[in-house]
């Protein structure tokens, strides 16, 4: 895809961003709608994705499918004058970067993101929306704000993501590739780093090994002179195993699905790789919460007899009428 | 299996996630630029960290290296953290002024 492809479609891109964006008649969002499917069609057409159903399990067409849906659900988020509605298109878009996610090979991560963001966040926005809701200011028949209406210097900002756009796009298709991007692995080498992390996997392997020589008890993987048990050779494992009955060690090799799926690569990583992060992620999570408590709580200010009412309320029902705490203790005061 | 295969499969390569990615993170820039509802521009916040989430898997899977994923655990962190005080926030700035104008707040910018 050249360059001048590129530029051009976000052009159009652009242009019927800002036409969906800025108030208007209806005809004028359909000619932006169609602006913009134009180009991202021209843009699909010229990146030369496959898109067949037969052929492997159809990854071109599912991509072209969540990206799309995914694109076009953004930029109704972003025009949509109803933030609840703006808030749903956020789901959209969560969804089908899961199905992206999926196309990715990377599963847990895929349906994480659903929970946490689609589940979790957006519930949060929604609760927010709802508590914030607006007094309706009926200078409209849409019963919305004028600032949720009339978006502010809409041509400036497209102008600004689409020339951000147009340079990396430009850098992810120029005809060198991504500059300086290393070589991907060999599919060697990356065998041999999925057979080595089996070795943090102790119960993994072993029972895959049971698996392997039918037996369910009674084994000892001989470990090699580094202590690793996992032998690697050419791209395939093999482990050497003792059992009960003999004592020379036997070989046994292993099946492709003893490799650690994706799941157990990212606990692995988590843990073993990344494990400050893993904390400090923790503990931002914990100032987080703490933080919203703090923000959010609501302080009421009682005056000094209102103190000593409630002090004297309080009293009465703890103490069953017998109020001897002095007025001045305050115990009401401070609000939730 | 993660290692179904390197190649490109019908056509598909890193640039056109990397594309999809940076076209999500440009219109997430568009809805912050534009909008003038404070909770909807945390939510173009929220779609710019999701491109970017995007971008980090897309490397994970061409390096055959799942750190990329485990940097998305922690996009999604900082995401749930940001929303949680970033609404906090607005739910204070709602009760002092009845709005979620952005330009209720114009006097706290720099003269």
């Amino acid at each position: 895809m050249g360059p001048t492809v590129l530029y051009t479609a976000s052009v159009f891109g652009a242009v019927a961003v800002y036409l969906l964006l800025r108030p208007g008649p209806v005809p004028i969002k359909v000619v932006g709608t169609l602006l913009g499917l134009g180009a991202g069609a021209w843009i699909l057409k010229e990146s030369a994705v496959v898109l067949s159903a037969d052929e492997a399990g159809g990854a071109g067409t599912f991509f072209v499918l969540f990206s799309l849906i995914a694109i076009a659900s953004a930029v109704r988020m972003i025009t949509h004058h109803r933030p609840l509605y703006s808030a749903l298109y956020f789901v959209m878009v969560v969804l089908s970067s899961a199905g992206l996610f999926l196309l990715l090979e990377a599963e847990f991560m895929a349906f994480a993101l659903v929970i946490v963001y689609a589940g979790a966040i957006l519930v949060t926005y929604l609760f927010v929306l709802m508590l914030a809701q607006q007094t309706p200011e009926t200078d409209d028949q849409s019963g919305q704000p004028e600032y949720d209406r009339v978006p502010r210097e809409p041509a400036a900002a497209v102008v600004v993501g689409f020339v951000l756009f147009a340079l990396l796009g430009d850098m992810f298709f120029s005809p060198e590739g991504i500059a300086d991007l290393p070589a991907p692995p060999s599919e060697q080498q990356a065998r041999v780093a999925a057979w080595q992390q089996l070795d943090a996997l102790p119960d993994r392997l072993a029972s895959a090994v049971r698996r392997e020589i039918g037996r369910s008890t009674d084994i000892e993987i001989v470990a090699d002179r580094f202590g690793s048990a996992v032998r690697i050779e050419e791209g395939d494992a093999y482990v050497l195993v003792r059992t009960a009955e003999s004592t020379e060690p036997q070989t046994v090799w292993l099946p492709d699905d003893a490799m650690p799926q994706n799941i157990e690569q990212v606990g692995l990583a988590l843990i073993a790789k990344f494990p400050v992060s893993l904390e400090l992620a923790g503990v931002i999570l914990l100032m987080a919460m703490f933080g919203a408590v703090v923000l959010a709580q609501r302080q009421i200010e009682l005056s000094e007899q209102e103190k000593r009412a409630a002090a004297a309320g309080d009293g009465h029902r703890r103490g069953g009428g017998i109020s001897d705490a002095p007025p001045a203790a305050g115990t009401g005061g401070g609000g939730r | 299996m993660i290692l179904a295969s390197i190649e490109p499969i019908n056509g598909l390569t890193l640039s056109h996630y990397m594309l999809t990615s940076a076209l999500l993170l440009v219109i997430g820039l568009i809805g912050f630029l534009t909008r003038r509802n404070m909770i909807v521009m945390f939510l173009c916040t929220e779609l710019m960290l999701l491109a970017a989430a995007i971008a980090m898997i897309a490397f994970g899977r061409y390096h055959l290296d799942v750190s990329g994923q485990v940097f998305v655990i922690f996009i999604l962190t900082i995401a749930a953290a940001e929303a949680a005080l970033a609404l906090a926030l607005v739910v204070l700035l709602y009760r002092h002024k009845a709005t979620l104008s952005a330009e209720a707040w114009s006097e706290l910018r720099e003269p």
